[in-house]
């Protein structure tokens, strides 16, 4: 499901729901922090490498998206607009992290998989296979594979999500490509 | 078995071949490709159960720490009453189609309650439209247009409230043009925002 049809008939629209909290409805941000919370930790767990440092960093870009709200040029895409603020947060704990060292969560790949038990354990090794070795690429390798492969974006969403040109996208996505094919090679046959 | 895909495979997986148009050998290379990097868990990650509440009284407590709606109103609608004219260093040269000045009129005793009255005057002959978003109209492009007269010139003034304001000419409905005149900040987007901080004695600071 895309940000653009969240939306459900009867339910506020983000513009709707951005225009009362700069009234005065600080309350209402609540609608906000609950329609883009859970996707958009994904998307952090999946850069970061750790569901305990996803939602650190999913609060914080929720925190710092209220105080700058007022900056938000078009309250109706308030999710093209966050998803940029929590980007450049977890990008900046990317940093912090290579620094101290990966978060002690991601040794044991902690994106839950609920659906993993049906799935059966050659599904769910690969999974967590494919999950540790995205912690290897460039964050800039690893986001890109998130938002086409785990969000199902395509290049030219990403592009306009990330101000990337798709040419520079599918290059950054090969050569992630080749390097998860040598870690995965185990899991190719 | 080399550890890069072979260009073709990388098109199919962009999207750009379908999967019929490589051979046998490199079609199961596609496949194996797909299966192993449409593997990542899509389901929704679960957040700790006190996830929302702690978001929120985050955001309350910047709220409380915020001027309210109400004062920020207040401060719209009073007028200045005596006037001190501070005028912004021109930058000539720096947009060559458009430059702007920000005048500034306000009583130095002017009360925190009370209003800067501000004028923007930017210069673009060739423009059809201009008009004035930011902080202060919720970068509403349609709120605050500017009235042209002589010269290329179009203006338009706002009594605003002590304390700093993002804001951006938008020339023709579609160019947001900074204010050569002002400091920028990135708006998050890679564009540049001009900000105006005011004091309540009406000082650019």
């Amino acid at each position: 499901m895309r940000h653009s049809d969240v939306s459900v008939r009867d339910e506020p629209s983000d513009g709707e729901v951005v225009r009362a909290v700069l009234a005065g409805d600080v309350d209402r941000y609540e609608v906000l922090v609950r329609r883009y919370r859970e996707r958009y930790a994904r998307y952090a767990a999946h850069l970061l490498g750790s569901t305990a440092a996803a939602e650190d960093a999913l609060q914080d870009a929720l925190v710092q998206a209220y105080e700058r709200l007022s900056q938000c040029r078009d309250p109706d895409n308030f999710a093209g607009w966050f998803f940029l603020i929590l980007r450049n947060g977890c990008f900046g704990e990317r940093r912090r992290l290579a620094r101290v060292g990966p978060p002690l969560d991601a040794v044991a790949a902690a994106v839950p998989a609920p659906g993993d038990a049906g799935a059966g354990a050659e599904r769910h090794e690969l999974r967590q296979a494919l999950f540790m070795a995205l912690q290897t690429l460039t964050p800039e390798q690893r986001e890109v594979f998130v938002l086409r492969h785990v969000e199902e974006l395509s290049y030219e969403e990403i592009a306009a999500r990330t101000g990337q040109t798709v040419g520079a996208l599918k290059m950054r996505m090969h050569r992630g490509y080749d390097r998860l094919r040598g870690l995965l090679r185990d899991h190719w046959g | 078995m080399t550890d890069r895909l072979d260009p073709l495979v990388m098109r199919v997986l962009d999207g750009d071949l379908p999967l019929e148009a490589l051979s046998p050998a490199l079609r199961a290379e596609a496949e194996a490709a797909r299966r192993v990097f449409g593997a990542p868990d899509r389901a929704p990650m679960a957040l700790s159960p006190d996830f929302d509440a702690r978001v929120m009284a985050a955001v309350r407590a910047r709220a409380l720490r915020r001027p309210g709606a109400a004062r920020r109103a207040v401060a719209w609608l009073v007028a200045p009453r005596e006037v001190r004219v501070v005028v912004r260093p021109w930058m000539a040269g720096v947009l060559a189609a458009a430059a702007a000045l920000v005048l500034l009129f306000a009583r130095p005793e002017t009360p925190a309650t009370g209003g800067v009255a501000v004028r923007f005057v930017l210069h673009a002959p060739e423009a059809r439209s201009v008009a004035l978003a930011g902080t202060f109209n919720h970068w509403d492009s349609g709120a605050t247009p500017l009235v042209r007269s002589e010269g290329g010139l179009w203006a338009a003034t706002l009594v605003l409230p002590a304390g700093e304001h993002e804001y951006a000419f938008v020339v023709d409905g579609e160019r947001w043009v900074p204010d050569p005149a002002a400091p920028g900040v990135d708006d998050g987007f890679g564009r540049r925002n001009s900000v105006l901080t005011l004091s309540d004695a009406g000082r650019s600071m």
